[in-house]
């Protein structure tokens, strides 16, 4: 059955307030991106399997053997044309309808995260002249004008409002009413698998305005929580953000692969979509740095999509279409790379790396918030995994590892 | 008003082979994004005159049309449709007078030299 979306992000006071027809547009960009998913993307199996791949048969002498070849197949196809023409153009016009709003209310709303900004006492550090790495600076990720980091002054927050309202949209909300679905996952896994560890203090890299980040606080009140982005206008943002849903969180603008913080200083390192928005060379150095900062019987959790290896070739090349639809460079490369061999020569004991399952949070909002209602987070939480859908069926992909005590 | 950046850095993959098409995609989904955002609007309307008193949604479904109102609307529908088909109104004029791309160079021909 398919699932009737009707859910809706939490009012906070540092989110962007559209007006009436601000909203019904963005709805209608959710509505868009939900019909592409549930109306058209099924549609592609057959067109492949009927028409693209003996198509390219017929013109090669050979059927279609890995990604590559599919993608060859599926680009001349109307149907596929029609689909990703679609997928693009309602990422675009959701980008569209969240700025055109944000900048119309700029002024109040800088105004009401000084506010925030003043009030909460945990650090906020951020500089203009930061360098942002170029796998952040070459191409806005997946389409968003201006990407995470430009600003124009030492206190823009206009990216982080912007990213706010609209990956909240991109993720059709299945990341719960404050987007934070990934981060909570990860606060259970780690509270149900291992009940004993008590983290004290805790960073989250690549945090962009904390959406993830914050459920740490929430679940581990008396840890100290940092999250440190390249993106100066969001780690700007997610300290707002933090004191709006009544959470002091410490924010900085660092790089995940140097953050300058004293080695063996943190019981556990997190990210969340970080890796697949760095680059092949920054990876290593990002598993390094967390083995570096870890103290003796520290974690590492990284929640990111699947690897490659163990899926088939017709979904290698869906997933694969945001490599080259939607300005995400490093998706499908990073897929490819042997996560658990690079854990290891940062470090970790061969045999506490492994991959694993943390079941989605989103059943905890189920009746708590209006629009999440039973049915619905059940229906999002029991999916099969299906790629090119925003999120998994069941649970996030986590690689975890832990450094010898 | 301060403008923000509207376009994502990173060259836009073409997907249709058919210039233009891609154009006339993006063009469509946004009537189509308009068209939602008013459907929305008129929704809300006849919602707030519930929350009044007024049950618009009820006197419209039993609204009739007199005469008048019945040819106002069949003559702007019709005046729409000619717009939305405007082009092939253009090509059925150009077969009907024999007017061709051949008459159209040999016109700026013309004109030049005379």
């Amino acid at each position: 059955m398919d699932m009737v979306n009707t859910f809706q992000q939490h009012q906070h006071a540092a989110l962007p307030r559209a007006n009436h027809d601000e909203r019904a547009r963005q709805e209608f960009t959710k509505s868009l991106k939900q019909f592409v998913q549930q109306g058209l993307l099924p549609g592609l199996t057959p067109v492949y399997q009927t028409r693209a791949a003996k198509a390219f048969e017929k013109e090669h002498g050979k059927p279609p053997a890995d990604r590559w070849d599919i993608r060859k197949a599926m680009v001349k196809d109307l149907y596929f044309q029609h689909y990703a023409a679609t997928n693009r153009i309602a990422q675009e016009l959701l980008w569209e309808a969240v700025i055109g709003s944000v900048e119309r209310q700029l002024p109040e709303l800088e105004k009401a995260i000084a506010d925030l900004t003043a009030s909460n006492p945990a650090p906020l550090e951020s500089d203009p002249a930061f360098p942002v790495p170029r796998y952040v600076s070459a191409l806005d990720i997946h389409c968003m004008p201006g990407g995470y980091a430009s600003e124009i002054d030492g206190k823009d927050i206009a990216q982080g409002a912007i990213y706010d309202r609209g990956v909240y949209l991109y993720a059709m909300g299945y990341m719960g009413p404050d987007n934070d679905d990934m981060g909570r996952s990860v606060c259970n896994y780690v509270k149900r698998k291992m009940p004993g560890f008590q983290p004290k203090r805790i960073l989250d890299m690549g945090c962009t305005v904390g959406h993830s980040t914050v459920p740490f606080k929430e679940q581990f009140p008396d840890a100290e929580v940092i999250g440190i982005d390249v993106g100066g206008p969001c780690v700007r943002y997610a300290h707002a953000r933090s004191k709006a849903l009544g959470h002091d969180v410490s924010f900085m603008q660092r790089s995940a692969e140097d953050t300058g913080f004293e080695a063996g200083s943190f019981d556990l390192v997190v990210s969340h979509i970080l890796l697949h928005e760095t680059s092949g060379q920054a990876m290593p150095r990002i598993f390094r740095e967390c083995h570096r900062l870890l103290k003796p019987g520290g974690l590492m959790i990284h929640a990111d999509l699947p690897p490659f290896d163990l899926m088939d070739p017709f979904t290698q090349f869906i997933l694969d279409n945001e490599t080259y639809y939607n300005n995400e460079p490093f998706w499908g490369a990073m897929r490819d790379k042997d996560q658990i061999g690079m854990a290891r020569d940062a470090g970790f004991p061969a045999e506490t790396i492994r991959f694993d399952t943390a079941p989605m949070a989103i059943m905890e909002f189920a009746g708590a918030d209006t629009t999440y209602t039973e049915d619905a987070a059940e229906a999002l939480a029991e999916r099969e995994f299906t790629a090119g859908e925003y999120a998994p069926g069941g649970g996030w992909e986590v690689l975890i590892a832990q450094k010898a005590a | 008003m301060r403008k923000l950046e509207r376009n994502a850095r990173g060259k836009r993959p073409q997907f249709y082979e058919t210039p233009g098409m891609d154009e006339a995609m993006s063009m469509i989904l946004v009537l189509a994004n308009e068209l939602s955002v008013v459907r929305d609007r008129l929704d809300t309307v006849e919602k707030v005159a519930a929350a009044k008193g007024i049950m618009l949604d009820a006197e419209i479904e039993a609204y009739e049309p007199d005469q008048a109102t019945l040819e106002a609307r069949e003559l702007r529908r019709q005046d729409f449709l000619a717009r939305l088909f405007y082009v092939a109104r253009k090509e059925a004029a150009e077969l009907a007078t024999q007017d061709t791309a051949e008459r159209y160079s040999k016109a700026l021909d013309d004109i030049a030299v005379n």
